[in-house]
C-alpha cells in the first residue's frame, strides 16, 4: 500500500524534475566555442546597442567599430584622426564641413551607404527627439544642417565656428535611412565588419563576420559577448578556458599572468570646494597638494595601475601639456603653507568633507582614507562620506546638498573624445556642470582656445591647464589610472586608451 | 476548505496591495534618474527634454494616477535602459529564478528529510553528531564566499564544471548548491528536532507494536506528524528564494529576477523595478497560499478548525 505521504514526496519530486526540465530553456549555446570565435566576458550586459547612444561605455564597446562606423575615427594611440565612412573633408567656410564619402560601402542589409544615410544619422543622433546619449556627450546645443550635396558628399554646418567637427563626427554612428527616427533601435544595422547574429538576452551576444564588409577582413569569424557582474569570476573564466577575454578587471581579481595593464584614459582627482572657506585660500589648496604622496598612493592603494598626475588631459588628448609635473609630495611645506593662512586668518580649523564614491576606482574608500590620514597631518579636519553614485553624482553635478561645508570630492575624469574642449569648460569653466570654481580669466582662456584649430588650439588649452594649475589650482589631481584585462593565450589583442569605449573586434587575433 | 482558502487569499490581498502601492513612492526616494542617464555635460535643455519624454516632470501624484491606470490594464512601462516593456523583462528573468530556486528547494527538502530523520532515530549516535555539524556547517556558511571557493576549486583548479553562466546541465551545479547550503542546513536540524519528538509520541509506539516496519514507522507515521514546522520554516525558506538570489545570480551570472531588481534600483529604472516587485509580491502571495494549502493537508486540526 501506497500511503499518502510518500505520493506526496513522489509528487514533489516529480515537480522538481518538471522544473529541472524547464530549466533547459535557460541555457543557451554560450558553453563551447569554436577556435574561430573571439568568447569576451563584459562587466554588463549592453543595454541597448542604439549606435546613437554608442557614447555611453557599456553600448559602445560592442557597437562602435563592430557593428555601426562613423565618418572618421580617432586613432587612440596618437590622437590622429582617420578617415573611415569618410574618404576626405575640409572646411569650405567657418561654420561649413564638406565630407567625401567613401564609395562601395554596404549595410548589413545589403543597401548601399550614400549621403542620405549620412544626412538621416547625423539628423537622427544631433536633431531629433529621441534624446541620444551621443547629443549631449560631444554637441552640448549647438544645432547642425545637414545636407547631402549629391550620392558621395554630405555637408554639415553649424552655427558658430567648429574647428573639431570632424572629431565631434566621430561619434555618430552611421546606420541607414530604414531605421527609426522616432525611437531607439537595440538591433541596429551598420556598416561595420560585424553584424548582430543573435541576442539572446540576459544570457549571450553573437556578432558575425559580414561578408560584405569594405575594408580588410576581421580575423574571428565570430564573437560571443556574454556578462558577469563579478571581477574575479571574468577572470576566472579565462582562467578556466571559457573566455578569451576578460575586460574591467581590478588588481584583486586574480587575473594573474593572464592580466595585461594599459592606461584606461581616466584620470582620479579631488575636486576642491574654492569658493569655500578654508578651500578658498590658494594656500590651503596647495597645501593639500603637497600633502598628497602620490607616489604612495599609486604604490601601495593602486597596486601600481596608474601615474602620478598633474593635469586632467592625458597625454595623446589635443591640449595634454607635457611641461606640467606632478605635485611634489612635501609634507613640511603642507604644514607651513597651513599654518601661514591659519595665521593670516584663514578658518583652517573649519571641517573638510571628502565626498567620497565607493567603487569609482579599485580601493576607492582606501585611497580616501590615506587622503584624510595625510591632510589631517598637514593641519586640516577631515571627514569622510563615502556615497554611491547616485547620492555622489548631486555633489559633482550640483546643486550640491546644503547641509555640508568645504567639500573634497573624490572623482575620476575621462576624456574619451580626444580634445582638451571636452575636459576644460565643463570642468574648469565657471558654469560648467562639473566644475565647483572658475575665474573670468581662465573662462577667456578657455573659450579662446576652443575657437582656435590646430598647432594654436593646442597651445591655448596647455596654456589653460598651466595658468589652472599655477593660478588657481582647483584641483588636487592624482593619477592617471590604468586598467587590467584578462587575455587567454590563445589570443592577441593590445589593449589602449579607448579599449573600454570601443573594444575593436578587428584589433583581435588568433595567436600562433 | 474554500472557506479556508478564500480567507486566506482575502487577508494576504491586502498586503499586496500595498506593496503594489509602496513600490511606486520607494523607487522614487533613491533620487532621480536624469543625471545617470545623461552624460555629465548635458545641458539644461537636454536634461528637461528627458524629463518631460519619461514623465517625470509632472507631479508626482499625477505620475502615480497614470501609474496605477497602466497597472490595472497590466502595462508597467517601459524600461528607460533597454527601452522594452517592463513586463518582458521580468517575464524572461522571473522563470530563471523560479526554476533555481525551485530546483534548490526540492533537493534541500529532501536530502535534509532524509538527513534530519536519520539523525533522530539515533539521538546522539554518530550518525546525529555527524549530521549536526553538517547541518551547523551548511546553515552559517556565508554564500558569496561558498560560491567564489566554488568557482575556484571546480571550474578553475578541478575543471570540472564551468564557472559561471546557464549553458547546460552542469553550469546547474555550483549556483545549484550554493543556493540550497543554508536551507539544507536549517531544514536538517529542523526536521531532526520535530522527529526526535514524534518517535517518541504514543502513536509510533502502538505503531511498532502492531508489528510496522521501522521504515513504515519513521516515514509513514513519525514524518507525516513532523510535517508541519518542516512545512513552516521551508515555506519560510522558499519565500526568500523566490525573494531573488541576489548574490548567486550576480556571481554566476544568472539571469533572474534578483539580478534584475537590484540593477533597476541602482539604475533607478522605475518600471522594471515595479514590475519586478509586483511580479515577486504576486508569486509570494501564491506560494502563501500553496503552503496554507499544505498545512491543511497535513494536519487534520487546521482543516476542520477552518471549516467549523
Amino acid at each position: 500500500m501506497t500511503s499518502p505521504l510518500r505520493s506526496r514526496v513522489a509528487a514533489l519530486a516529480a515537480a522538481g524534475a518538471v522544473l529541472l526540465t524547464g530549466a533547459c530553456s535557460v541555457a543557451n549555446t554560450d558553453g563551447a566555442a569554436a577556435s574561430d570565435t573571439v568568447r569576451i566576458v563584459l562587466p554588463e550586459e549592453p543595454p541597448t546597442l542604439e549606435p546613437c547612444d554608442a557614447s555611453l561605455s557599456p553600448t559602445g564597446r560592442v557597437t562602435r567599430a563592430n557593428i555601426t562606423e562613423a565618418l572618421t575615427e580617432r586613432v587612440p594611440s596618437t590622437g590622429a584622426l582617420e578617415p573611415s565612412l569618410a574618404t576626405e573633408w575640409s572646411q569650405t567656410s567657418p561654420t561649413t564641413w564638406r565630407f567625401t564619402l567613401r564609395s562601395g560601402v554596404t549595410f548589413h542589409d545589403g543597401t548601399p551607404f550614400t549621403a542620405a544615410a549620412a544626412k538621416f544619422s547625423i539628423d537622427r543622433a544631433v536633431s531629433s527627439d529621441i534624446g541620444c546619449h551621443v547629443d549631449g556627450y560631444v554637441f552640448d546645443d549647438s544645432t547642425l544642417t545637414t545636407a547631402a550635396v549629391d550620392d558621395s558628399t554630405v555637408e554639415v554646418s553649424t552655427a558658430e565656428p567648429d574647428p573639431i567637427l570632424p572629431l565631434r563626427l566621430s561619434f555618430v554612428e552611421i546606420v541607414p535611412t530604414t531605421t527609426s527616427a522616432t525611437a531607439k533601435v537595440r538591433e541596429p544595422i551598420g556598416t561595420g565588419p560585424y553584424r548582430i547574429e543573435a541576442w539572446n538576452q540576459g544570457v549571450s551576444l553573437r556578432l558575425a563576420r559580414f561578408d560584405k564588409y569594405w575594408g580588410k577582413a576581421p580575423d574571428y569569424a565570430a564573437a560571443e559577448y556574454v556578462w558577469r557582474a563579478e571581477g574575479s569570476i571574468r577572470a576566472a573564466m579565462v582562467g578556466s578556458g571559457e573566455a578569451d577575454v576578460a575586460t574591467g578587471l581590478a588588481p584583486a581579481d586574480g587575473a594573474g599572468d593572464r592580466g595585461v595593464t594599459f592606461p584606461n584614459n581616466e584620470t582620479s582627482y579631488l575636486r576642491m570646494d574654492a569658493g569655500k572657506a578654508p578651500l578658498n585660500d590658494i594656500r590651503v589648496r596647495r597645501a593639500i597638494n603637497y600633502a598628497i604622496d602620490r607616489d604612495g598612493l599609486v604604490a601601495s592603494v593602486f597596486a601600481g595601475l596608474g601615474e602620478p598626475a598633474a593635469q586632467l588631459v592625458p597625454a595623446g588628448v589635443t591640449g595634454h601639456n607635457p611641461d606640467l609635473k606632478p605635485v611634489p609630495f612635501d609634507m613640511e611645506r603642507a604644514k607651513a603653507l597651513i599654518a601661514e593662512a591659519g595665521a593670516a586668518g584663514v578658518p583652517v580649523d573649519t571641517p573638510i568633507t571628502i565626498i567620497g564614491r565607493n567603487g569609482i576606482y579599485p580601493k576607492a574608500a582606501e585611497a580616501m582614507e590615506v587622503v584624510q590620514q595625510s591632510l589631517t597631518q598637514a593641519g586640516l579636519k577631515v571627514e569622510i562620506k563615502m556615497l554611491d553614485v547616485n547620492a555622489w553624482i548631486e555633489y559633482l553635478l550640483g546643486p550640491v546638498p546644503a547641509d555640508v561645508g568645504p567639500v573634497l570630492l573624490q572623482a575620476q575624469h575621462g576624456n574619451q573624445a580626444g580634445d582638451a574642449a571636452f575636459t576644460m569648460a565643463s570642468n574648469y569653466g565657471s558654469k560648467g556642470q562639473q566644475s565647483s570654481y572658475g575665474t573670468p580669466e581662465l573662462d577667456a582662456m578657455i573659450a579662446a582656445a576652443e575657437q582656435a584649430s590646430g598647432a594654436d588650439r593646442q597651445s591655448k588649452f596647455a596654456s589653460a591647464l598651466a595658468f589652472q594649475n599655477d593660478q588657481i589650482m582647483r584641483d588636487a589631481v592624482l593619477a592617471h589610472m590604468k586598467g587590467i584585462i584578462a587575455l587567454a593565450p590563445n589570443v592577441k589583442y593590445e589593449p589602449n586608451a579607448a579599449t573600454y569605449d570601443e573594444m575593436r573586434l578587428s584589433e583581435m587575433h588568433p595567436a600562433g | 476548505m474554500l472557506a479556508y482558502l478564500r480567507r486566506r487569499v482575502l487577508s494576504s490581498a491586502l498586503p499586496l496591495l500595498v506593496v503594489i502601492l509602496g513600490v511606486f513612492f520607494l523607487a522614487r526616494l533613491t533620487g532621480d534618474p536624469t543625471n545617470l542617464y545623461l552624460p555629465l555635460s548635458a545641458t539644461a535643455q537636454q536634461r528637461a527634454d528627458f524629463a518631460a519624454r519619461n514623465g517625470f516632470d509632472q507631479p508626482v501624484l499625477v505620475q502615480f494616477v497614470d501609474y496605477v491606470g497602466q497597472v490595472v490594464r497590466l502595462d508597467f512601462g517601459e524600461s528607460l535602459r533597454t527601452a522594452q516593456p517592463a513586463a518582458t523583462a521580468v517575464l524572461r528573468a522571473f522563470p530563471a529564478t523560479l526554476q533555481l530556486a525551485g530546483a534548490a528547494m526540492v533537493i534541500a527538502v529532501l536530502a535534509a528529510l532524509v538527513v534530519g530523520s536519520l539523525a533522530a532515530y539515533r539521538p546522539n549516535s554518530a550518525a546525529d553528531r555527524a549530521a549536526s555539524f553538517l547541518s551547523s556547517a551548511a546553515s552559517s556558511t556565508p554564500d558569496f564566499w561558498f560560491a567564489i571557493m566554488g568557482v575556484l576549486v571546480f571550474a578553475v583548479w578541478l575543471g570540472w564544471l564551468p564557472t559561471s553562466g546557464t549553458a547546460g546541465a552542469a553550469a546547474w551545479i555550483l549556483p545549484v548548491v550554493t543556493l540550497l547550503i543554508r536551507p539544507f542546513g536549517v531544514l536538517v536540524q529542523v526536521v531532526r528536532g520535530a522527529m526526535v519528538t514524534a518517535l517518541s509520541a504514543p502513536y509510533v509506539k502502538v505503531a511498532r507494536s502492531k508489528g510496522a516496519s521501522e521504515r513504515q514507522v519513521i516515514f509513514g507515521h513519525a514524518l507525516r506528524n513532523a510535517g508541519a514546522p518542516v512545512l513552516t520554516v521551508a515555506g519560510d525558506l522558499a519565500v526568500g528564494l523566490v525573494n531573488g538570489a541576489v548574490v548567486v545570480e550576480t556571481i554566476f551570472g544568472w539571469p533572474g529576477i534578483g539580478k534584475l531588481m537590484i540593477d533597476s534600483i541602482l539604475q533607478r529604472d522605475f518600471a522594471v523595478l515595479q514590475a519586478a516587485v509586483l511580479v515577486t509580491a504576486v508569486a509570494i502571495f501564491l506560494l502563501n497560499i500553496l503552503i496554507d494549502v499544505g498545512y491543511a493537508l497535513l494536519d487534520a486540526r487546521v482543516r476542520q478548525g477552518a471549516m467549523a
